[in-house]
């Protein structure tokens, strides 16, 4: 049977916080009265995580380990969450007790409302101001214009997602923090809510101020893609199109010289016009090339579409006896 | 954590153009396995026509020796003939061996006892016998590829290696890459480790191909790099490199634009305008192979998977036909 929900954490090297975590959950989500899985990733961990995540499994089936081989980051073990969750509401959250199972329930809520994608925000943040809260207020507001999602707080990993739309949505490189902005391809509604956020308990913080520069890169990098994914062509013509024009322009001026007058005819002129018109050619290639990579890929705009859509059936409409 | 039964051994032998009598090469190995105690199987897979090497194998298994032999019709190269091993063989542990006199087939024994502590094993040659500069060329190589990789490998020629069935599962070898096992495995979140064995007295290798050689040394390199570095983030890669071609192109370009209308140099006899925008056009094109490798690796996301999951630890444990069973979890359990 499907659980109406997954809670996915992610744990490497939280030998203290796992025991607490699975408490807090259990504590929280047993009044809702809704049936629940926990699963609980173990990116390649090197005290005792594994060995009580197994403990906990044993004690209680709704518990699940995906135990990775070695350190992956928390992207892949996000993705492996995901993909190993069964439920229909997905929520995500930091293994290390920073975020509170008990707002869970307020998730569940805003998901009800009709919302695809609900974002934590960290409203009272309890950490380091100058190494953390800073940088992470730039990225945010960077994140927000770049990619036309504005959420407040891209960092926190306490996010609930439609589980059919998230295992749509590819996740690789350091993607995390974007998922929203990654999840935007599909046209979701997205809600945001206030959190509660603890100081760390236990452990040390493992992810510090050395990663805005690949934050930046990934930034770049989605920007790009997803504006362009579903047609390459298209986006690959619009760069040439300048190259094309150039390229034209010098090779006319060129062949005028040759006949009119010979005294302007340039090498260099020529050269230059015969280099942006050949690349003009490979760049259109290149977009066609990616159109026929979008066409063998996994990733489908109507999927999206089916996923994110509402039909409305006025009352004289009847269904024509297709099965769904 | 691993059931303690009696584990069985499948020693794989790729036969290239360069081997050893077949005769000769089966009874050192033989040796070398039999102070294993365990059960094994031998697979000698000839890769192309060889047909000294096959009439050897015919004498010995008309002898009686239980050897598999598959042959391959033509030259595929080492890392086939190894996967076309591995299609036959059904040892837990799995073996491969160069098919010419590289080490003491005696130590096949330490490969194989490294396992305890390891999934994949591999020889490198020590004390070694070479000349001065092949010394340099060794040290240098393989100080790159583990620069590149930041695995420390030894010895990445040696054929010998022994790792558990599972790492060659997951593994999928193609072209040339059996030389790079242990940095694949590594990559795959096996344990690796590097175990010293005598070379062989027989090993030294009698060739004139040193140009060939080197080039296909520095080929390693860069595939080893691109392999390891570029594949799940191409635009990375290949979009800072573009945007800086095409900066410095741009920079050129505005130059001579200012120089034309403001110091009245004549643009149209410099040679630096073609330069220029050779640079700005070359820039471009980087960065559009780089968008196209990050559309293949997002529209491919699901597929090309950037993580390997060990296991899924569950109560009760889930039977691979359970109905019901979402069909995406069953590919990664074991």
């Amino acid at each position: 049977m499907r659980p109406k929900l997954s809670i996915i954490v992610p744990f490497y090297n939280e030998e203290e916080s796992i025991r607490p975590m699975y408490a807090a959950i259990v504590a929280a989500i047993d009044p809702l009265n809704i049936g629940y899985e926990m699963v609980f990733v173990d990116d390649g961990s090197r005290d005792r995580t594994v060995l009580i995540g197994t403990e906990l499994a044993q004690q209680d089936s709704r518990v699940r380990v995906v135990k990775f081989r070695r350190n992956y980051g928390q992207t892949p073990a996000m993705a492996a969450g995901i993909e190993h969750a069964r439920g229909e509401i997905l929520v995500t959250m930091d293994g290390d007790l920073q975020n509170d199972p008990a707002d869970i329930g307020l998730f569940l809520d805003k998901m009800a409302e009709g919302y695809d994608i609900v974002v934590g925000w960290r409203h009272n943040r309890q950490d380091k101001m100058i190494s953390r809260k800073i940088p992470s207020m730039i990225a945010n507001r960077l994140i927000g214009k770049v990619t036309g999602v504005p959420i407040r707080d891209n960092g926190c990993s306490l996010k609930a997602y439609r589980g059919d739309l998230i295992k749509e949505i590819p996740l690789y490189s350091e993607m995390h923090r974007f998922i929203p902005a990654m999840a935007s391809i599909a046209g979701p509604r997205i809600a945001e809510i206030k959190v509660r956020h603890h100081a760390r308990q236990f452990g040390k913080s493992k992810y510090g101020l050395s990663r805005i520069y690949k934050v930046l890169l990934d930034l770049m990098v989605i920007k790009t893609v997803a504006s362009f994914t579903s047609r390459p062509l298209l986006w690959f013509s619009l760069l040439t199109l300048p190259m094309l024009l150039i390229g034209m322009a010098l090779l006319g001026i060129t062949l005028y010289a040759s006949m009119a007058d010979k005294t302007m005819l340039s090498l260099p002129i020529a050269g230059t016009g015969v280099i942006c018109l050949t690349s003009a050619v490979i760049l259109i290639s290149a977009g066609a090339f990616g159109e026929l990579v979008y066409k063998l890929g996994d990733l489908r705009e109507s999927q999206f579409s089916r996923l994110t859509q509402q039909v409305s059936t006025g009352h004289s409409a009847h269904a024509l006896g297709r099965a769904q | 954590m691993q059931p303690h039964t009696v584990k069985t051994l499948s020693v794989i032998v790729p036969v290239g153009w360069r081997c050893a009598d077949a005769a000769d090469l089966y009874t050192g190995y033989k040796h070398g396995l039999e102070s294993l105690a365990l059960p094994y199987q031998m697979i000698f897979v000839l890769d192309g026509p060889n047909p000294k090497f096959a009439a050897g194998l015919e004498q010995l298994a008309g002898s009686g020796e239980p050897i598999i032999v598959v042959k391959l019709t033509r030259s595929f190269g080492e890392a086939t003939a190894l996967m076309a091993g591995f299609e036959q063989a059904g040892g837990d542990i799995i073996v491969t061996l160069p098919a010419y006199h590289q080490i003491e087939a005696d130590d096949i024994v330490k490969l194989v006892t490294g396992l305890d502590s390891a999934d994949l094993c591999y020889g490198r040659r020590w004390p070694r016998a070479e000349t001065w500069l092949a010394g340099r060329r060794r040290v240098a190589f393989h100080g790159l590829v583990s620069a590149v990789t930041g695995l420390k490998v030894g010895d990445l020629g040696c054929g010998a290696r022994a790792m558990r069935r599972q790492v060659l599962v997951e593994i999928s070898l193609y072209g040339d890459q059996h030389r790079f096992i242990p940095i694949l495995a590594d990559r795959l979140g096996f344990r690796v480790s590097e175990i010293d064995v005598r070379q062989s007295p027989k090993d030294h290798f009698e060739g004139s191909y040193r140009i060939r050689e080197y080039t296909h040394r520095i080929l390693d390199i860069f595939t080893v790099f691109f392999l390891v570095r570029f594949t799940k983030k191409p635009l990375r890669f290949f979009g800072m490199a573009g945007v800086s071609t095409f900066s410095i192109g741009l920079i050129i370009t505005l130059i001579l634009v200012i120089q034309r209308l403001f110091f009245n140099q004549p643009l149209a006899d410099r040679p630096a305008l073609l330069l220029s925008s050779l640079l700005v056009v070359l820039g471009l094109q980087l960065f559009a192979i780089g968008l196209l490798g990050e559309l293949i690796i997002f529209t491919h996301a699901k597929s090309i998977k950037d993580y390997q999951v060990d296991r899924v630890i569950e109560f009760p444990p889930a039977e691979s036909h359970e109905p019901g069973r979402q069909p995406e979890t069953t590919n990664v359990r074991q």
